[in-house]
């Protein structure tokens, strides 16, 4: 299936950007990263998002390909908000019931 | 990107202009607008709606072949429009398995009659199946809404449009810390987490819901702004070169009287095919049919171009030769056809639209959570919340009747194509009329009990209405769930999933709207006031 490549790699691609935030760090690990893994993070996120980009490009020309990637990495921004929320919620009971 | 360090300007700020003016445009037309992102975004699937809305069209397993279609239905069009200055009709397509055909029923210039009809691509009949207006009622609704002329209700959209624009804008400089905050949400914070909401939704489908707004109020700037062309255009020719320009609708000349037969129709759709693509041929118009001064257009279909500029072949009627090829416009109208296409995503695969759909909820979801927020904020304000002042009633019952309503009033929509009877006379115009009818109910039922209440009561209506009507659709026609599953009919079993699908929604957001009052109770606590007072202020947006 071709549109699941570039959606794959939108998310890989924010949930290394996510992960490269400080407030996310802590919710998610605990601890905030060192600065040189959030970099790597950061840079990693894009590449991915830039690779997306690529991939649908190169498949459906630049116009649809645009429009492809915005649909793509709209939603997969959802998707990892999401997760990021039903993560921090479980994670917070769980504290609580320890 | 703004930063926190930046120096606050005397008096109130632009942030804080920013944040009143969005609060404002966003209420003021919101409801409004709400119902044009959600039937809007239900529009984009409207020939599956349609579809499902003529259980009687059996599935269309295979596209047929739309050159012989083509023929087909043009001699079909010979008995059934003859004398007519003009003929058009929209071949069948993966998504739609009839056709519809159009013609002008008077052939004196400047007076627009038009007949139209659904006919069968195998028989080229009329089709047999129940009046409706099927899934264009959500379309034109989203748009021009009804029971008042079309350009009224275009003009109430376009100044909608125009609010929800400022609106976008002013939101995007309130909200200070865009980026920052991107991923973030706190989760069971009142307020808060309502605020983080609306961001998240809003966010999220930027790029999207600029687009959709902007590109909406391209689709219309004829009408808008008629100036600039009224300025520039001045003769009767320039206006239908205009025209031209802007449609693959060729303009009927003058009828030489001469009887000549039509050549062969297929024969130039085929022609049209080997340029194209065996399944991207969309409009077929025909001019004079019949006449020796017949022309026949062949319009290019709409898949996989983001443009929505005219792309046709011209033949000659009579001879068949071909007149010419249009595959370009000028950069002003391309770049109109192009903000059009976005609009309208018609050029998707299945997944595309399904992107389009999800962040067009979400798009509906921001101005649903925007709408909810303006009574969240202002009731721990309130000096007695049991006997709120007169504005908050009219927007928290508003709020109501247009969020949880709406869901209730376009699920009875589609229980009334099932349940009228198929002799009624009007039947079409009696499955609005129910919508409209239950839209109203609905506003009166909000009126009357407490909110609270009604919007429990509405959202578990609208939650029964959805998980039955697949039921409903089993009951009353022979494509039930499991016969559309065998049959392989992805239309059909799509409608009854996206029904329980959307049941779950409203049967979660219900159970959370009942389970809230403790929390609200809380808030209200005197000695949480300055609380509640400081994380208003961090939280205005």
């Amino acid at each position: 299936m071709n549109h699941l490549l570039p959606f794959v790699l939108s998310l890989a691609g924010f949930t290394a950007l996510a992960l490269a935030m400080d407030r996310q760090q802590r919710d998610v690990i605990g601890r905030s990263l060192p600065r040189s893994v959030t970099r790597a993070l950061r840079i990693a996120g894009t590449c991915a998002l830039l690779l997306a980009l690529g991939v649908l490009v190169a498949w459906q020309g630049w116009g649809l390909g645009l429009v492809i990637f915005s649909g793509h990495t709209s939603l997969a921004a959802g998707v990892v908000h999401g997760s990021l929320i039903g993560y921090a919620r479980k994670y917070a009971r769980s504290t609580k019931h320890r | 990107m703004k930063t926190k360090q930046e120096p606050r300007p005397a008096g109130r700020g632009i942030r804080q202009s920013m944040s009143d003016l969005h609060t404002w445009t966003g209420l003021l037309l919101g409801w409004i607008l709400y119902a044009m992102f959600l039937t809007g975004t239900v529009a984009y699937f409207k020939d599956e709606l349609s579809q499902w809305m003529r259980p009687e069209l059996p599935h269309q397993v295979q596209v047929p072949d739309r050159a012989v279609v083509a023929q087909r239905i043009a001699d079909e069009l010979g008995t059934l429009a003859s004398g007519s200055p003009q003929w058009g009709m929209r071949l069948p397509d993966a998504r739609n398995n009839s056709v519809q055909a159009f013609w002008r029923t008077s052939s004196t210039p400047g007076q627009r009659g038009f007949g139209e009809a659904n006919l069968d691509p195998s028989t080229g009949r009329k089709v047999t199946s129940r009046d409706t207006l099927g899934g264009d009622f959500f379309y034109r609704f989203h748009f021009q809404f009804h029971y008042m002329p079309a350009v009224w209700g275009r003009w109430i959209a376009g100044v909608a449009a125009m609010f929800m624009l400022v609106a976008i804008v002013s939101g995007v400089i309130t909200h200070k810390k865009i980026f920052a905050d991107f991923f973030t949400f706190r989760w069971g914070k009142g307020q808060r987490s309502w605020l983080d909401a609306h961001n998240a939704l809003s966010v999220f489908g930027l790029p999207f819901h600029a687009m959709i707004t902007y590109t909406g109020l391209v689709t219309l700037m004829a009408l808008y702004m008629p100036w600039g062309e009224q300025a520039a255009f001045k003769t009767q020719a320039e206006r239908q070169q205009l025209t031209a320009e802007l449609s693959a609708f060729i303009q009927p000349g003058r009828a030489t009287g001469e009887k000549v037969p039509l050549a062969s129709v297929e024969d130039m759709v085929w022609q049209a095919q080997e340029r194209w693509g065996r399944d991207n041929v969309g409009r077929v118009t025909i001019t004079h049919p019949g006449d020796a001064a017949a022309r026949v257009a062949v319009a290019r279909g709409e898949a996989g171009r983001v443009s929505m500029s005219p792309q046709y072949m011209e033949f000659e009627g009579a001879t068949g030769r071909l007149l010419g090829i249009r595959e370009g416009v000028g950069p002003a109208a391309e770049t109109r056809g192009v903000l059009y296409a976005l609009h309208l995503g018609r050029f998707s695969d299945t997944v595309t639209r399904w992107l389009y759909v999800l962040v067009s909820l979400s798009g509906t979801a921001m101005v649903g959570t925007g709408l909810v927020m303006w009574t969240v904020k202002r009731r721990q304000k309130l000096p007695d919340p049991d006997r709120p002042y007169v504005g908050f009633r009219v927007v928290e019952r508003l709020n109501v009747a247009s969020i949880a309503g709406l869901s209730v009033a376009m699920t009875a929509f589609l229980w009334a194509n099932r349940l009228l009877p198929q002799t009624l006379a009007e039947r079409a115009s009696w499955e609005v009329h129910m919508f409209f009818i239950v839209w109203a109910l609905a506003l009166v039922h909000a009126v009357l009990r407490p909110p609270r209440k009604a919007w429990v009561e509405q959202l578990w209506t609208a939650t029964a209405l959805l998980t039955l009507l697949p039921v409903l659709n089993a009951v009353t026609t022979q494509r039930s769930l499991w016969h559309s599953l065998a049959e392989g009919d992805w239309v059909f079993v799509g409608m009854d999933l996206m029904c329980w699908a959307l049941a779950v929604l409203h049967a979660v957001l219900a159970m959370r709207t009942a389970r809230h009052r403790p929390e609200l109770q809380s808030v209200r606590r005197p000695d949480r006031q300055p609380a509640s007072g400081v994380a208003l202020r961090e939280g205005e947006a």
